[in-house]
């Protein structure tokens, strides 16, 4: 419901924040408990001895509320948060010599099974896995109509995700090619443009020494750049293809500036009528395809403390196969934020810089800006998308985790040279023999209710270019 | 609101008492120079004249996109500080400064990292009404009006006499001039803040629930 990310900003309140992040922990509590059918008695608070192993579910927090944002952490340093409501909100340190793999990280909700001989920290015996949530179905009816609709055609999807500029000018020209070859090459049924449009932390926006090139009059803001400048050249997509624009924490053109993220406003854009402004993240479907995108670098931002085979699998699939089970874009908490060292000599004059040592301060630059209150609007529905798009800063991928295709289209243009976007295809459900995964337990007289599994990642090929 | 004592109305303390702990706005020069902005009053390193903002250094004008680019990305700065969601324990003993959050919100998670222990209480070291007063002191220093009346925060209070002697008062005359000459320009910068304003929520109060007593109890 993309009216709820319509939320003032700038207001969170601490009690209501400590709510969410409670609530998390019961919640899945109550998934597990259904899931497993566990008895209640087998639930404990793993902060208190016992003699008996009991299961505790809680969120994965650091041994100290004082490790700096980038410390690496290890298997020693990991604490145990529980709810109020399973043990008063204690934190307990967890020992994990038993177990053999696993894939922790901070703000991760887990269930253990364990027990606490001393009352000094919760040993884990064993890692419950949380209950993943389903895949999307379709009726066959639905999936006949699609069919029809697309003429058995693919279809193409173009996605791509700023800057794109790069760091040494605002020049567009690479945007103006890619309108150019979706127009006359790739002709997409539909492209997805993820923000920053105009970057807030682009090196000429910090000192104001800004030049456009080839315009009579200057724009005066920023918000003028992406009407004079942007805008024309997006106008010129062919107006039969959709567009879909999310926005970027970082973008200039949002006043939202937090996560979960308002729409942009295609009024103010001045965008046509093929543009369509989606929150930041959203999730929506093309025919039966469900596809969802978050715009926070979650790739990036997720580090966590590995052993055994976790270790050795892929990190960007370990990192989607979290999303997935957490079921929300961006699971790790506190989010992550960027800083930049100043030397105090030339900038004492700003008091809102922090210092850490007499001589050293701190100024932040970005941040995940996680809207902790809100949070509940980045969780996924009832289902796991067939599609998840979550760009990165780090190197392109395409991968299939859990039946999932994970795309990062990574940057349109990079520091200092064009980037890369993504060609999606996915052929036509085919409802044959060998065709979509039929649901068994819908057992049904009428043959057009018969349920499919939508199996995109069968169905889809990613291609990624060079800008 | 713990406190008993009368406090007055937010619009009538003064711009440098309610702007006291508020950042200066610090502008760069192509030649390299920053300097502290104060809007149109008399300053050692910047220069009001009928184009805008000059640097004292090198007699060169800022453009607007200059000014109104770097009056942006201050505020986002401020924005994601905010959000970075800094809090500080209360207890002198403790003090710790985390980003940690207990189930609790308030309750302290102390030193030892198990959130019992410590008695403190846990607030936002950056508050929205400390970013809000940010906002609205930003607003402040394109405000011709204010400027008129030499009612903005002064540059230099808490510094010595040497560096008020060193900058010349600006008469009557020229404060009146320099500002009419200057609104359209500052109504744009305070339009680049305003949308950052009209999207805080320390800008509207929840009527609902405050009223909220009034409302009928919906029956399921």
């Amino acid at each position: 419901d993309s009216k709820k990310f319509k939320f003032k900003t700038m207001r969170q309140k601490l009690l209501e924040s400590a709510d969410v992040l409670d609530d998390q922990i019961d919640s899945f509590a109550n998934i597990i408990q259904q899931h497993y059918q566990f008895d209640s008695f087998v639930f404990g608070n793993p902060a208190i001895a016992s003699q008996n192993e009991i299961v505790a579910i809680g969120r994965i927090v650091p041994d100290s509320p004082l490790i700096p944002q980038d410390a690496i952490l290890n298997s020693d340093s990991l604490y145990l948060e529980t709810s109020r409501l399973n043990g008063i909100g204690q934190r307990v340190p967890l020992n994990l010599k038993n177990i053999e793999n696993y894939s922790f990280f901070l703000g991760q909700i887990v269930c253990l099974k364990g027990l606490n001989p001393t009352g000094e920290s919760f040993v884990v015996k064993e890692i419950i896995q949380l209950p993943l949530l389903g895949a999307p179905v379709t009726s066959k009816k639905e999936l006949k109509e699609f069919n029809k609709l697309q003429q058995n055609q693919s279809i193409k999807i173009i996605v791509c995700s700023g800057p794109y500029t790069s760091n040494s000018n605002l020049d567009f020209t690479y945007l103006v090619d890619l309108v150019e070859r979706i127009n006359n090459e790739i002709k997409p049924h539909l492209v997805i443009m993820l923000g920053p449009f105009i970057d807030i932390t682009h090196p000429k926006i910090a000192d104001g020494s800004i030049e456009i090139p080839n315009l009579s009059k200057q724009p005066d803001t920023l918000q003028d750049i992406m009407k004079t400048t942007v805008s024309p050249i997006l106008k010129t997509i062919n107006n039969k293809i959709q567009v879909l624009i999310i926005p970027s924490l970082k973008d200039v053109n949002s006043n939202h500036c937090a996560y979960p993220q308002d729409s942009l406003d295609k009024k103010l854009l001045a965008l046509p009528k093929n543009f369509k402004c989606f929150p930041n993240p959203c999730s929506f479907q093309i025919n039966e395809i469900l596809i969802g995108i978050s715009n926070n670098d979650i790739f990036k931002d997720l580090k966590d403390v590995t052993r055994g085979d976790s270790d050795k699998q892929n990190r960007f699939d370990r990192i989607a196969n979290h999303i997935i089970e957490q079921r929300r874009y961006y699971p790790l908490f506190p989010g992550s934020m960027k800083t930049k060292k100043v030397n105090s000599i030339q900038n004492n004059i700003n008091k809102n810089e922090y210092s850490t040592k007499e001589e050293e301060l701190i100024e932040h630059i970005s941040g995940a800006d996680l809207d902790i209150p809100y949070l509940g609007l980045s969780e996924f529905s009832d289902v796991i998308p067939d599609i998840l798009i979550i760009p990165s800063e780090l190197r392109f991928f395409a991968r299939v985790v859990k039946n999932v295709v994970v795309i990062n289209p990574s940057n349109f243009m990079r520091q200092n040279s064009p980037g890369t976007y993504v060609v999606l295809s996915i052929s036509p459900p085919d409802l044959g023999e060998n065709g979509l995964t039929k649901i068994d337990e819908n057992k049904t007289t009428n043959e057009d209710d018969q349920l499919y599994i939508h199996d995109v990642w069968k169905r889809a090929r990613v291609d990624i270019f060079k800008t | 609101t713990a406190s008993n004592e009368l406090q007055p109305l937010e619009s009538m303390i003064s711009d440098a008492e309610r702007f006291k702990n508020s950042e200066y706005l610090t502008l760069q020069c192509s030649c390299g120079s920053s300097f502290k902005f104060g809007g149109i009053q008399a300053s050692k390193d910047y220069m009001i004249t009928h184009h805008g903002v000059q640097c004292n250094r090198c007699s060169t004008n800022f453009s607007n996109l200059r000014v109104t680019s770097q009056l942006e990305k201050i505020i986002r700065a401020n924005i994601s500080l905010y959000y970075s969601g800094w809090l500080y324990c209360d207890d002198v003993t403790c003090g710790i400064v985390t980003r940690q959050i207990s189930v609790y919100g308030r309750r302290c998670i102390g030193h030892s990292g198990k959130a019992h222990g410590c008695k403190g209480i846990m607030r936002y070291r950056y508050s929205d009404k400390q970013l809000y007063n940010q906002l609205l002191f930003f607003d402040s220093i394109f405000d011709v009006d204010k400027a008129k009346k030499r009612s903005l925060k002064p540059l230099y209070e808490e510094q010595g006499e040497e560096d008020k002697e060193n900058v010349k008062p600006i008469t009557q005359g020229a404060l009146d001039a320099l500002c009419e000459q200057n609104r359209d320009f500052f109504d744009i910068c305070r339009g680049v803040i305003n949308r950052y304003l009209n999207n805080s929520g320390r800008r509207y109060v929840d009527m609902g629930s405050i009223f909220e007593f009034m409302v009928p109890e919906q029956k399921a």
